[in-house]
């Protein structure tokens, strides 16, 4: 057996294996056979090696179960293979958990890397998005699944009112339907109300969360309310120029024979004063379409109201 | 004993098959005939059911082509080991070192 000895001056290089450096003081193995043995592989090569040397060593009637006779130095080489064969794949084992354990240990820290970059990353996009939402004009607000305020923008603080944040989106909870729309009215400080326009989305991603958009529509309510009104009073004035129209020509033709029986100067003082009576009235109708043909023509709708004063009792004046 | 090659899926099967011994009389010439037979091949089955009887000789027959193959980056396999033959590679704990299976097929598949 050419087995180099082992110098027990000679101490374990640095990495090896430690119970490997016991097993080859035991089993006297040399230790430049396997300082090398700094991983599985190489410690298989050195194990399957003195395997080799061993059993080259080994009598053969030293495993012959046939025979039974082994003799008493066959006996003794033998075990010494046993026990090295014992510790020996103990040892592999030993360090296939222990590579195993490595390698799983920098997968875990493989995992750990990747995972705290993720977190960097999901803190810049966090931090971006508070940057976007804090430079947003409309109200934005995040709510969890039941509907508890997680986060709001600073427009949205603002149209809540200080502090108010919380409630409000408990209101737009219970008062806006999930994927819908609706309008809020809100009372101000100064006595007021404001009409928020409140629209609920709900947001991709394992957790039920929805991103709530506020918007102050009071102004823009008002301005439709005013374009509305500006309209229907628009076709009132259009009415109104056709009518004076229509009534000032029956007017003229009225006017005018009331003109003719006053020129004549009736005998009877009644139809003289009928006359002069239907005369007076056909001239305050007459001044009367005059100021709303005027009215019409310059759109003094302000001034509607002054005219309409004018009309005689019993007119469409008394039924506003 | 005589060894045969053949081919058993991706893998060269190696069965030795004889006299039922690989001992000191014959083993250089089975591992010298085995090693021919598996030339530049990477993944063996060796299948011992032939093998009645091994001794030390006969082990290390063994553990030189588990060696060779492992050299290549290769891999070596036994299956079909007899009573007398498993005794022996349980005793001196071969079976913990080598891969071994039930029979061929099983160890191609494996």
């Amino acid at each position: 057996m050419s087995r180099i000895r082992f110098d027990r001056s000679e101490e374990p290089r640095e990495g090896t294996i430690p119970d490997l450096a016991e097993l080859c003081r035991i089993h006297e193995i040399g230790l430049d056979l396997i300082g090398r043995s700094h991983d599985v592989d190489d410690l298989l090569d050195r194990i399957l090696d003195e395997y080799e040397s061993r059993l080259q060593d080994l009598p053969s009637d030293a495993l012959d179960a046939r025979t039974g006779r082994a003799a008493p130095e066959s006996m003794r080489k033998l075990r010494a293979l046993v026990m090295f064969a014992a510790q020996a794949t103990a040892l592999k084992e030993k360090a296939v958990a222990a590579a195993e354990l490595k390698r799983r240990a920098a997968m875990l820290e493989e995992g750990n890397v990747k995972l705290v970059a993720a977190l960097e990353e999901a803190e810049r996009m966090r931090a971006h998005l508070d940057g976007v939402l804090a430079g947003l004009s409309s109200g934005v607000m995040i709510l969890d699944g039941a509907g508890s305020l997680v986060k709001a923008n600073a427009a949205a603080r603002a149209l809540a009112g200080a502090g108010e944040d919380t409630a409000l989106a408990t209101l737009i909870a219970h008062g806006v339907p999930r994927d819908g729309e609706a309008e809020i009215d809100l009372p101000t400080r100064g006595g007021g109300r404001r009409t928020l326009l409140v629209a609920r989305r709900a947001m991709s991603g394992p957790r039920a969360s929805e991103v709530v958009m506020v918007t102050d529509v009071t102004q823009r309510n008002r301005a439709v309310e005013e374009r509305v009104r500006l309209e229907k009073l628009a076709e009132v004035l259009k009415t109104l120029s056709v009518l004076s129209h229509k009534i000032n020509n029956p007017l003229t033709a009225l006017l005018g024979r009331a003109q003719i029986l006053q020129a004549h100067r009736s005998s009877d003082p009644a139809v003289a004063k009928a006359a002069a009576v239907i005369e007076e009235a056909s001239q305050r109708i007459a001044e009367l379409i005059r100021e709303l043909a005027r009215v019409v023509r310059e759109g003094r709708h302000d001034a509607l109201d002054d005219l309409l004063d004018m009309l005689p009792p019993g007119t469409a004046g008394d039924e506003r | 004993m005589k060894v045969h090659a053949t081919r058993e899926g991706p893998a060269l099967r190696i069965a030795l098959r004889g006299c039922g011994a690989i001992d000191s009389v014959n083993a250089s010439a089975v591992k010298a005939e085995s090693l021919r037979l598996i030339g530049e091949a990477t993944d063996v089955i060796v299948d011992l059911s032939g093998v009645e009887f091994i001794d030390s000789a006969g082990v290390g027959v063994l553990v030189g082509l588990f060696k060779s193959l492992r050299m290549r980056g290769g891999r070596a396999r036994f299956c079909g080991l007899t009573p007398g033959v498993r005794a022996v590679i349980e005793i001196i704990r071969l079976d913990r070192i080598f891969e071994i299976d039930d029979d061929a097929a099983s160890a191609a598949s494996a």
